[in-house]
């Protein structure tokens, strides 16, 4: 072995020191937000590269998805921007689904930070926007290029000066140009304070940004081989199948195999691509197949490119979990969701003690917009369902999960809409029956208020198939959607007429565990 | 609890003593001497903070600033005993020696800290308690805001609501966001609702209404119709404790506030009358979380409010000694055997937060609590400590806490079973402590034992003892200084424009490395910890807060409006500060307004003198916002809207710094400036050990300029200098570190 470069209290010392550097960045940007879902859901995230755009450090309270996406976005820029045609002042910007987080209302910024001359990291951010323009937010788009506006790879500022005619096609296509806007500068101060923590670090410690994430890489990369290797060697198939509004199941065929010290995920015989907006690229289906493995294997390693070399992807092209461009992919969280209790359901008989069973997901929300005080609003609401349950509790209810996003207080909702709600709940006695109980769902009622009409749009997901039980647990409740007491189908938009009430139940998470078992466990003296 | 070494230091076990006067500190306290002159004899105030562990009491007689200290074992079954019990002493010490039997008499004021509440919460052994909603919301404390604190784990464990669903009852009633009634109160139903509550014997009732905090009409009326019905059960309204938007977070601040309101009553009542008993009649004053103190009966009524009211005096004792010494702009920085807490102050005044939780299941993880919108000193807790223990990380990396060896076992060299470095190991290897001076020398730690400690850790990571035993050391500063770094830069400030204060047993060692990490070149550590807290009860100004939510466009803002509701607040809030007995004083009266961008979800706070509530205001605002946005963010938003969220109003007596004098019994009075002795030391800045000169502190006079590298000995710490700095002694003996 070669003779380690870093030892190991330099390289903890080292690696806490730019943790902190990133998560100083993403309070920034946290704080200047405008978009609901930066503030109150953590729809975002902040992450520092090496120059050849591998994973150093990663913010500490983002959603797992963009954890994953956000390094390779940075690789798909450089491709595009090479190293060495960078200047200080550089800001590139892009959506693409295929080199960004999966789809358009996410935007990527990526700043290099140069040092005597040289772009020695990137500070890279991505977030939700407020609005992306474009059809509401809904599966049933056929195409990307009705799911608003394309930022092709460009560049926001180019060594410094900000690029107008940019600038003046993003305003004109968004809803609110505004908040898109502020949110933008957000991402901006985000990554110069990212840019200056680096500065500072180098001053004061010397370090070889190279060497140091080389370092990094290969201990992460050694601890998740050795968490792999804790799995008997073998291959653990399991065919999950969940409805998301469509007339249609999506089916995810999910093959584990545990080999020497590496797992690889092979998706063969999952749906085809479909002509709607649930789609899943690439990185989002890497993303999530990372996360399920990184939560059941080794929570206690840090994300980086090292921790996910032993970890290999594959999905045909042309399904459902690598979808062709132009596909249509804005509620790629449709499919991508369902990836960790994929895997959690294949590796049941090898992690009985580990896994949990399926949740009340993916995440259903809902989108309205129009207009309040003769100003337009658009604004996008997480609802949970409930979690599944595992070997050691009940699962909560409700939780977002495997997606870590926050409901909006009734408060805010009715302050920035005309919106009322009626009831936010609990759908007591939905969660999934078992040795452990699945989390329950939730109920959420709200009527629009006059004078204008609004239009809605929502994610759903298990209306028909209920989350299923692990290791003998029962289904949790199915998911329901009515407006005015009418069932309707969630892959549409709805224009709402005020007095018009709406009516979304979460589904419930599935349970774990004979229940007749643990009666009888509980007899005994 | 706060029990163990860790919490705080209150090892002063010598402390109970005799008063003494230090030469040349009488002018210290002259302002204040001039500001009581007016007043006949000599005026006692007494300050009592109940710790896990001690409860702490400090004596100070005006004119003159003397001091006398006492400390008893808390009294966990009945804490009002110790509490009655170290003022007894206090008096006893104050008269015995003038033969002044009515003492009691010339008390005019006892300041009360406590962490009752603290503890209540997290033991879950509050009241049984009602909650009342508007409809279609009872669930809400159960569903929270549906995310998950840590994204790995899988077990996320998550604490219950202190209301049972049993215990939760739906009104027919509604508020709209701008505060118009949408539907009438339900009278019939909430009589109902209170006599069910009543059956089910509960003994407080919190009432938390949709929009309450923009009309609160429907919750004073539900309160004036339990007081008829329920006469003597206690209640909180939400509009009352935290009139804050945001449903969850208030109605878990309410019901958290009903939840600790029947203990803390009858405690505050109790205690009233055990001073009573022994003829101090003088009124109560107890701490908040805020900084400020509160009347006995403002505090019985939103008890929440005493959260933080422990750490709370630590900062102001801080905060204290350093405006004794000219200086301002602090980091306090207490570091004990579990934890390492930093609060920020600038122009004496410590930074306030309106958010905080209470009961987290995870100490340290963010969001694994209970919400609480009350105003709190901002202060950041790490796992870091003295008994902080060092292990190998999955991927090799030397990693140090948060998990603490506690006081049982305790460190390796402490000899009482412990297998596992510690810092305090570390230290002790490192040179920073003395094996035979620890406590003063009560406990004899183990060379041999923590050498053994570090040697396993050492095999492990392929390197030397000293390396690891310095990378332990470092690597707890390294997590300090990056807490710390991002609680300062959130607030838009420079760390290098602070003084660092240090406090609690392990600060002294560890804070001049700290400060040196984030480039602070001012250090001083004051007197004696272990009454630390009280002398910052003593020093405390009288404080009141409250506050409103309108979300509404700055543009758009009905001044009328908001001018009745600050004035109705004002009227109530300066009754309060009255009742605290800042009734001669002069009260600085300020407005903090909650100031975003329309469309933003968090807010920037504007900071105005309270007078002249109208339009005209509307133009000082935005401007003052995009100052304070610009110094926070680098820059303004271009075509952003200034939207108002929550209007703060508080009241404050003048900040006044207190030169207390102290005991002798601290003070040898030799004045030698030799050291003691000369020993071992690491030096980080040579990478190797050298030898030091060590001093006994308080053998030092006041004036003693002395150089590091260089080891300052005193009962409960050691001031470690392993730089190249100037150290000089304070009037009031506070160590004065100057880093080159």
């Amino acid at each position: 072995m070669a003779p380690t470069p870093i030892d190991p209290i330099t390289l903890e010392i080292l690696w806490s020191r730019l943790v902190a550097i990133v998560d100083e960045a993403a309070a920034a940007f946290v704080r200047t937000a405008f978009s609901s879902l930066v503030q109150e859901a953590n729809d975002y995230a902040v992450v520092l590269t090496d120059s050849a755009g591998r994973s150093l450090a990663q913010s500490s309270l983002s959603i797992p998805s963009f954890l994953g996406t956000l390094p390779r976005t940075v690789r798909h820029l450089l491709k595009i921007f090479p190293l060495e045609s960078l200047r200080p002042g550089d800001v590139l910007l892009t959506n693409i689904p295929w080199m960004g987080t999966g789809h358009l209302p996410d935007v990527n910024m990526v700043v290099p930070v140069f040092r005597r001359g040289r772009a020695i990291a990137f500070a890279a951010v991505t977030s939700h926007m407020p609005d992306i323009g474009g059809r509401m937010w809904n599966a049933g788009n056929r195409e990307l290029y009705e799911e608003g506006l394309q930022i092709p790879p460009l560049k926001l500022m180019d060594a410094g000066k900000a690029n107008d005619t940019a600038i003046a096609f993003l305003r004109q296509n968004v809803r609110v140009p505004d908040q898109m806007m502020g949110d933008l500068w957000g991402q901006l101060t985000c990554c110069h304070t990212l840019s200056e923590g680096v500065h500072k670090m180098i001053i004061d410690t010397g370090v070889d940004f190279d060497l140091f994430g080389a370092e990094l890489r290969r201990r992460s990369e050694a601890a998740m081989r050795a968490a792999i290797r804790a799995l008997a060697d073998g291959a653990y198939a399991t065919r999950f199948e969940c409805d998301v509004g469509l007339p249609e199941p999506i089916v995810i065929a999910c093959k584990v195999i545990v080999r020497g010290g590496a797992l690889h995920i092979d998706y063969t015989g999952t749906t085809g691509q479909l002509p709607c907006s649930v789609n899943s690229v690439t990185s989002y289906t890497y993303a999530y197949s990372c996360y399920g493995v990184k939560s059941l294997l080794s929570p206690e390693v840090p994300n980086n490119d090292g921790s996910t070399r032993p970890i290999t992807i594959f999905a045909p092209e042309g399904t459902v979990l690598n979808p062709r461009y132009p596909a249509a992919c804005s509620t790629c969280g449709l499919a991508g969701h369902l990836l960790p209790p994929a895997i959690m359901r294949a590796l049941a008989p090898a992690l009985p003690g580990r896994v949990l069973a399926a949740p009340g997901s993916p995440q259903c929300s809902f989108m309205v917009t129009g207009e309040k005080n003769a100003r337009p609003f658009a604004m996008l609401n997480f609802v949970s369902g409930g979690m599944g349950a595992g070997p050691v509790q009940d699962g909560p209810s409700p939780m977002s999960f495997p997606s870590n996003l926050a409901n909006t207080p009734i408060e805010l909702i009715e302050t920035a809409t005309p919106l009322r709600v009626l009831e936010r709940s609990k759908r007591r006695g939905t969660g999934g029956r078992g040795r452990r109980r699945g989390g329950d769902g939730q109920r959420l009622a709200f009527t629009l208020t006059g004078p204008s009409p609004a239009v809605v749009s929502f994610l759903m997901s298990r209306r028909r198939r209920a989350a299923p039980g692990l290791l003998g647990g029962g289904p949790g409740g199915q998911g329901r959607l009515r407006i005015n007491g009418r069932d309707v189908d969630s892959a549409r938009h709805w224009p709402l007429a005020p007095g018009d009430t709406v009516l979304i139940e979460t589904p419930a998470g599935g349970g774990y565990g004979h229940r007749r078992r643990a009666r009888r466990a509980a007899e005994e003296p | 609890m706060r029990a163990g070494p860790g919490a705080r230091n209150k090892g002063a076990g010598g402390a109970r003593s005799r008063e003494v006067t230090i030469g040349g500190a009488v002018s210290l306290g002259q302002r204040w001497v001039e500001d009581m002159a007016t007043n006949k004899g000599r005026r006692i105030r007494i300050a009592v903070d109940i710790g896990g562990t001690f409860t702490d009491g400090v004596a100070e007689e005006t004119p003159g600033n003397r001091i006398w200290v006492a400390k008893r074992l808390t009294t966990p079954e009945d804490p009002g005993i110790a509490t009655a019990e170290v003022t007894v002493e206090l008096l006893h010490q104050i008269a015995a020696p003038q033969e002044d039997a009515r003492a009691a008499e010339r008390v005019v004021e006892v300041v009360h800290g406590t962490t009752l509440v603290t503890n209540t919460i997290i033991e879950r052994n509050g009241a049984k308690c009602g909650l009342v909603v508007t409809k279609g919301t009872r669930d809400v404390v159960d569903i929270r805001r549906e995310v998950r604190y840590d994204l790995y784990d899988l077990n996320l464990k998550l604490p219950d609501p202190v209301v049972p669903t049993r215990h939760r009852f739906e009104i027919d009633e509604r508020m709209d966001a701008q505060g118009g009634e949408l539907k009438a109160l339900n009278e019939a139903e909430v009589k109902k609702a209170l006599a069910a509550l009543k059956k089910q014997g509960v003994e407080a009732i919190a009432i938390c209404l949709l929009h309450a905090y923009v009309n609160d009409a429907h919750e004073k009326r539900i309160k004036e119709l339990l007081r008829d019905q329920l006469p003597g059960m206690y209640v909180s309204i939400s509009s009352e404790v935290a009139r804050e938007i945001r449903e969850y977070e208030r109605m878990s601040t309410t019901t958290l506030n009903t939840y600790v309101q029947p203990l803390m009553s009858r405690y505050l009542a109790e205690l009233e009358g055990r001073m009573r008993a022994i003829k101090v009649g003088a009124p109560l004053r107890i701490m908040v979380s805020s900084g400020g103190f509160t009347s006995s009966a403002a505090a019985a009524e939103v008890p929440i409010s005493l959260l933080e009211s422990g750490p709370a005096g630590g900062v102001l004792s801080a905060v204290n000694t350093a405006l004794e010494a000219g200086i301002s702009d602090v980091l306090a920085f207490d570091m004990g055997g579990t934890t390492a807490k930093a609060c920020v102050s600038t122009g004496g005044e410590p930074a306030v937060a309106h958010s905080f939780e209470a009961g987290r299941v995870h100490r340290f993880k963010k969001g694994s609590g209970l919400p609480v919108l009350i105003p709190s000193i901002d202060l950041i807790e790490i796992g870091a400590g003295g008994g902080s223990i060092a292990h190998i990380s999955q991927l090799g990396l030397l990693n140090v806490g948060p998990q603490s060896s506690g006081a049982v076992p305790g460190p390796a060299c402490y000899a009482q079973g412990g297998k596992d470095a510690t810092v305090t190991d570390a230290d002790l290897i490192l040179g920073f402590l003395d094996a035979e001076n620890f406590l003063g020398g009560e406990m004899k730690l183990d060379t041999g034992l923590a050498e053994k400690a570090l040697d396993r850790l050492a095999k492990r990571l392929k390197m030397g003892p000293t390396e690891v035993a310095w990378g332990i050391s470092n690597l707890v500063n390294e997590n300090m200084a990056a807490a710390a770094r991002v609680h300062i830069a959130e607030k838009g400030l420079d760390p290098r424009k602070f003084t660092m204060v240090a406090t609690g047993g392990a600060g002294p060692v560890h804070v001049v490395e700290v400060a040196s990490k984030l480039q602070i070149k001012h250090v001083l550590c004051t007197i004696a910890a272990g009454a630390g807290s009280c002398l910052g009860l003593l020093a405390a100004p009288a404080r009141v807060d409250r506050s409103f939510s309108k979300v509404e466009l700055l543009q758009e803002v009905n001044w009328n409006e908001v001018k009745s509701v600050l004035d109705a607040l004002y009227r109530e809030a300066n009754t309060e500060l009255s009742a605290a007995g800042a009734r001669g004083e002069r009260i600085n009266w300020t407005i903090g307004v909650e100031v975003r961008y329309a469309g933003q979800g968090n807010t920037v706070q504007v900071v105005l003198p309270y007078r002249n509530i109208e339009p005209a205001l509307g133009k000082t605002l935005v401007a003052k916002f995009e100052e304070r946005y610009a110094q926070l963010y680098g820059q303004t938003v271009p075509g952003g809207t200034p939207q108002v969220v929550t209007w703060r109003l508080t009241g404050r007596s003048a900040v006044k710094s207190r030169g207390f004098k102290w005991a002798v019994d601290r003070w040898s009075g030799k004045g030698s400036t030799r050291p003691i002795a000369r020993r071992r030391m690491f030096l980080p800045g040579k990478g190797d050990y050298g030898v030091v000169p060590v001093y006994e502190r308080y053998a030092l006079p006041p004036g003693t300029r002395l150089k590091g590298p260089c080891v300052l000995q005193e009962r409960e710490s050691t001031v470690v200098v392993p730089r190249p700095a100037a150290v000089e002694i304070l009037k009031d003996l506070t160590v004065a570190v100057e880093l080159r």
